[in-house]
């Protein structure tokens, strides 16, 4: 016991100590420290062996001595450099100084870079790019890794050479493309038409116009995995369009094959006016039911930047109706914007054409956004978390009695 | 508290002001930083859990990535950011005037916690011998960035320069070369403690190891050596930026502040110049030093050049803080036989300032811009890029004949704005107060709602309705419609007596305008025609804050100038024009 004490003391000791001698200069604040810090000096002078002495200056000498030879490779190649070649250095300048930029970089890529209008816009874009190289990076050891151990099960299963026999048919993936393909022709004929509005290529970025690609892309497999189809159309698609080069770049030359109807025309020279819903966060108007009936349109859009009231401005200039989802009314929303991303709505409204049922249909919505699922009516939930919050904030008594009134006054009133 | 904490030398009233800082951060918050900063010394010293260093972490004033950056005004007069994430030193100039604005808590938080990932490391003392750095990288959790964390710490912690350079020597002599992001963070380290020579020494090796710098460097090493006796270098260096790419506003700044502090005046308006040049907007800083250091100083010139200065503070409507002010205010009683006095004042609500009862200049704008204020409006705001967006042709057109057979409104209200004033009465009799006070002056009103305000609700009573009918003209706008796009467009429509009512900033609106001339010409009219609303103390009456009768920018008539001028700590958004004023006059 003593001995820790000891111990104790010697560690609080020293420590004081330590910070003495750091605030050693601030006399004024401690009239305490200048014994202190005077004798802590005169121990580390002591301490101080001169066999011990580092030679604090020998990092730049080697830096120096290594680079002789270097500094005259250099002077032999100091020419005027192309901008390209400039933009290339000090891109990898960057990379040195460890910020967020990619090891290579094409010709086509350092172009768009230079053309970034600002500071900001090259960080954003070459971060990006960086994101991008890490993800095939790690996609590329993924594989590797796979490929490893598929070839050890090989190396085992070989000692086995016995082909398993199974009473099961086994299905194939080409078979089962048949299968899905023949669902969607008949959808084709027969089935709802789901319209996605291709007229927003101008209203977005390029990066923007990939990504809604990307997420139609996304929808329309899940479209033809589902049971029961629509009949995708796409309409205002224009050829030559910036649309057309993104999609022909995920499909090659599936593209000409793709089940789907697509057409220059828009909506509304397609199909009767009064079928027509279109579906936009913005809407006045929410959504109750699936209707096997109505015709819906998704706005191909993707709004980084938010653009509000672009869909909707759509719809009242055609003077279609519009509807929302009914997200406030199913769900305590959290966060983030209210607009989901296409294949989710391709979900969403796969789901309800099936069963009909909000809360499995909304399942889709990412689950940050979302603190989970209401039975009540949401007004009513909000109510009684503003009055936990007046209780919790220690509002005046009166105060929150005050508001209860009116919460159950309200209650009998009619909504 | 932070007596005691590991934050060696650094100055009293910068630790002081974290501690302020710290008061602003929720307490659990607090707890919340220290529970993630047990320090893996090997002696935990029975002090440090008053409070460790990083608990009083710098809140860093330049506002990293982590913070929103505002994109509302103009011209923001924040510092450089994000690229030069190694300099992160607080002048005590900065702690006063760039803090960033309420700042998130979450973004704060989350801020601390990012910083927190690595720096429960604590730099040594004193320099290390090659083993005894071996053994602390082998015990640290990630050796192979070991090297980077460490220095970071110590320019956080500011430790001794010679424990820096006892791990380089360790890092050259076992790999036999030293990384840039190193050489960079030493560098940093010694800008932070005034190390000239360090600094050209760094320099130099970075020099011929590497063909051309990065931006992070050049600032470092401008900023350094600006700072010291070796200014002029720092201007070589800038040369040799503009080669590569176009310099920060940071880079201008250290070499004019430099320049200026040198006496060397006309270099500096050389600099200024070349900077406005190349579209940088200058900081606040620089126009500062100007004033601060030509104070006393003869020259028609020179007198110019400031004078110049003040005119791009009005031109831009930007108001000078309060030492800002004071600088302006000194430099004006120091002119040689200028013979100019300043006072402080407030000016008077009719617009005459107390001191030199000067009628300060009309907030009314001039035909052309008025007009042209109008078109804009209505090409940008209104229709901007598809007209249904805000509301529809017809809508408008129905507008536009319903404002014109009723020509010319004194007071146009946002009708659901005004409503919504005083939460304990129903909205309909919030409005109905606002008009019983607007209508007893005999003025003709406009009240702009939309159409659910019809459908007698419990809110909008139908027998109130007829009532304020009555009393007012009323427009109803589809319940998907924006009513503040009326609003401007009928109070434009009216003329230049014509005000409007809302509590509204109109943000957004200003936002629609594409260029900046535009937007301050509809600052300039929103403050001179909005009257702002808002409940009495008591929340029984409604009272008013009438428009401004006078333009609040600097202003001139040559022998007075009178400078409208913020508080430190007022909000500084663009739509708070200041209520104080420096007048300065000639005798």
């Amino acid at each position: 016991m003593q001995s820790v004490n000891m111990v104790l003391k010697k560690i609080v000791r020293s420590s004081v100590l330590l910070f003495a001698a750091q605030h050693g200069t601030k006399k004024n604040l401690f009239p305490l420290s200048r014994t202190l810090s005077l004798s802590l000096c005169l121990k580390q002078d002591n301490s101080c062996n001169p066999s011990e002495k580092l030679d604090l200056d020998a990092w730049k000498k080697v830096m120096k001595s290594g680079l002789q030879q270097e500094v005259s490779e250099m002077v032999s190649e100091h020419k005027e450099l192309s901008s390209l070649a400039a933009a290339r250095e000090i891109l990898e300048m960057w990379r040195l100084a460890g910020r967020l930029v990619p090891e290579n970089i094409s010709e086509e890529q350092l172009k768009t870079f230079m053309e970034c209008p600002s500071k900001s816009a090259k960080k954003k874009y070459l971060k990006f790019l960086h994101m991008k190289e890490l993800y095939k990076k790690n996609d590329k050891r993924k594989m590797d890794e796979k490929r490893e151990r598929r070839l050890e099960a090989q190396e085992q299963a070989s000692g086995t050479a016995e082909t398993k026999r199974n009473s099961f048919m086994c299905f194939w993936a080409s078979s089962m493309d048949r299968v899905y393909n023949w669902r969607v022709a008949q959808s084709m004929i027969f089935g709802q038409p789901l319209i996605f509005d291709m007229s927003y290529e101008k209203d977005m970025s390029v990066r923007e116009v990939t990504n809604a690609v990307r997420q139609i892309v996304l929808s329309e497999s899940c479209n033809r995995r589902s049971v029961d189809p629509f009949h995708i159309h796409f309409c205002n698609f224009k050829d030559n369009s910036l649309y057309q080069k993104e999609f022909v770049k995920h499909y090659r030359e599936a593209w000409g094959k793709l089940l789907i109807t697509v057409t220059d025309q828009c909506y509304t020279e397609v199909f009767p006016k009064d079928k027509l819903i279109y579906l936009t966060a913005d809407s006045p108007k929410v959504m109750k039911t699936f209707d096997h009936d109505k015709i819906y349109i998704v706005g191909s859009m993707v709004d980084k930047s938010i653009k509000p009231g672009l869909s909707l401005a759509r719809a009242k200039r055609l003077g279609l109706e519009t509807a929302a989802l009914p997200l406030d009314k199913y769900l305590l929303w959290n966060t983030g914007a209210k607009n989901l991303t296409l294949d989710q709505m391709m979900h969403i409204l796969l789901t309800l054409k099936d069963t009909g049922d909000w809360k499995k249909a909304l399942e889709f919505v990412p689950k940050r956004k979302y603190c989970g699922f209401v039975s009540k009516p949401v007004h009513e939930l909000k109510k009684t978390l503003n009055l936990i919050n007046t209780l919790k904030l220690g509002k005046r008594q009166e105060e929150v009695q005050k508001e209860f009134a009116k919460n159950y006054s309200k209650k009998l009133m009619p909504k | 508290m932070a007596f005691f904490s590991q934050t060696s030398r650094q100055s009293f009233q910068a630790l002081l002001w974290k501690c302020c800082t710290f008061w602003s951060v929720s307490r659990c918050q607090k707890l919340f930083a220290v529970s993630f900063n047990i320090p893996n010394r090997e002696k935990i010293t029975c002090l440090s859990f008053v409070t460790s260093s990083s608990t009083a972490l710098p809140v860093d004033l330049r506002g990293t990535d982590g913070f929103p950056t505002k994109k509302g005004s103009e011209i923001e007069y924040e510092e450089e950011k994000g690229w030069d994430e190694e300099t992160k030193e607080i002048s005590e100039r900065q702690v006063h005037f760039s803090s960033s604005v309420g700042a998130p808590k979450k973004q704060l938080m989350s801020q601390l916690l990012s910083r927190h990932k690595f720096t429960n490391i604590q730099p040594p003392e004193k320099p290390l011998q090659a083993e005894e750095w071996n053994r602390l990288k082998d015990s640290f959790r990630t050796p192979e960035i070991f090297e980077e964390v460490m220095l970071n710490s110590m320019v956080k912690c500011n430790s001794p320069i010679d424990v820096a350079k006892s791990l380089l020597t360790h890092v050259a002599n076992s790999k036999g070369d030293i990384a840039y992001s190193l050489l960079v963070k030493y560098l940093a380290l010694c800008v932070q403690q005034g190390k000239t020579t360090e600094i050209c020494d760094v320099y130099d090796i970075m020099k011929i190891r590497f063909k051309i710098l990065e931006s992070g460097a050049y600032t470092l090493i401008i900023r350094g050596l600006s700072n010291s006796d070796q200014w002029r270098m720092a201007l070589t260096v800038l040369e040799e930026v503009k080669k590569a790419m176009i310099p920060s506003r940071a880079n201008y700044e250290s070499c004019i502040i430099a320049a200026s502090r040198h006496q060397e005046m006309n270099l500096a308006f050389e600099l200024y110049h070349e900077m406005l040049a190349k579209d940088l907007v200058p900081t606040l800083d620089i126009l500062q030093a100007f004033f601060d250091f030509s104070r006393g100083m003869k020259g028609a010139e020179l007198q110019k050049e400031l004078f110049g200065m003040l005119l791009y503070l009005r031109d831009n409507q930007i108001y000078p803080h309060k030492t800002f002010m004071q600088s302006i205010k000194q430099w004006f009683e120091s002119i040689p036989g200028g013979k100019w006095r300043g006072h402080l004042t407030n000016i008077k609500d009719s617009g005459q300032c107390p001191v030199c009862n000067h009628q300060l200049e009309d907030s009314n704008l001039t035909e052309e811009d008025y007009n042209n204020l109008r078109e804009r409006i209505i090409r940008d705001v209104i229709h901007g890029t598809d007209t249904y967006r805000k509301t529809s042709p017809q809508e408008f057109e129905a507008f536009q004949t319903f404002v014109e057979n009723r020509l010319p409104f004194d007071i146009v209200i946002d009708g659901l704005n005004v409503s919504h004033i005083n939460p304990r009465k129903i909205q309909c009799e919030n409005l109905f107060d606002a008009i019983n006070c607007l209508a007893k002056q005999n003025v003709r009103l406009l009240v702009l709602g939309r159409k659910h305000m019809l459908s007698n609700s419990p809110n909008w009573r139908r027998e109130i309705m007829k009532e304020m009918q009555s009393k007012a003209d009323f427009f109803f706008a589809e319940n998907i419609s924006e009513d503040d796009a009326f609003l401007l467009y009928a109070t434009l429509q009216s003329g230049k007596h014509c005000k409007f009512v809302t509590r509204d900033f109109l943000r957004d609106h200003k936002a629609c305008l594409s260029d900046s001339v535009t937007r301050h010409l509809f600052r300039k009219w929103q403050r001179g025609h909005q009257i702002v609303v808002f409940p009495s103390a008591g929340g029984s009456r409604i009272n008013f804050l009438p428009a401004f009768r006078y333009d609040c920018v600097v202003q001139t008539t040559g022998d007075t100038w009178h400078i409208p001028y913020k508080d430190v700590f007022e909000e500084k958004y663009s739509f708070h024009a200041p209520r104080k004023w420096l007048c300065v006059q000639q005798k």
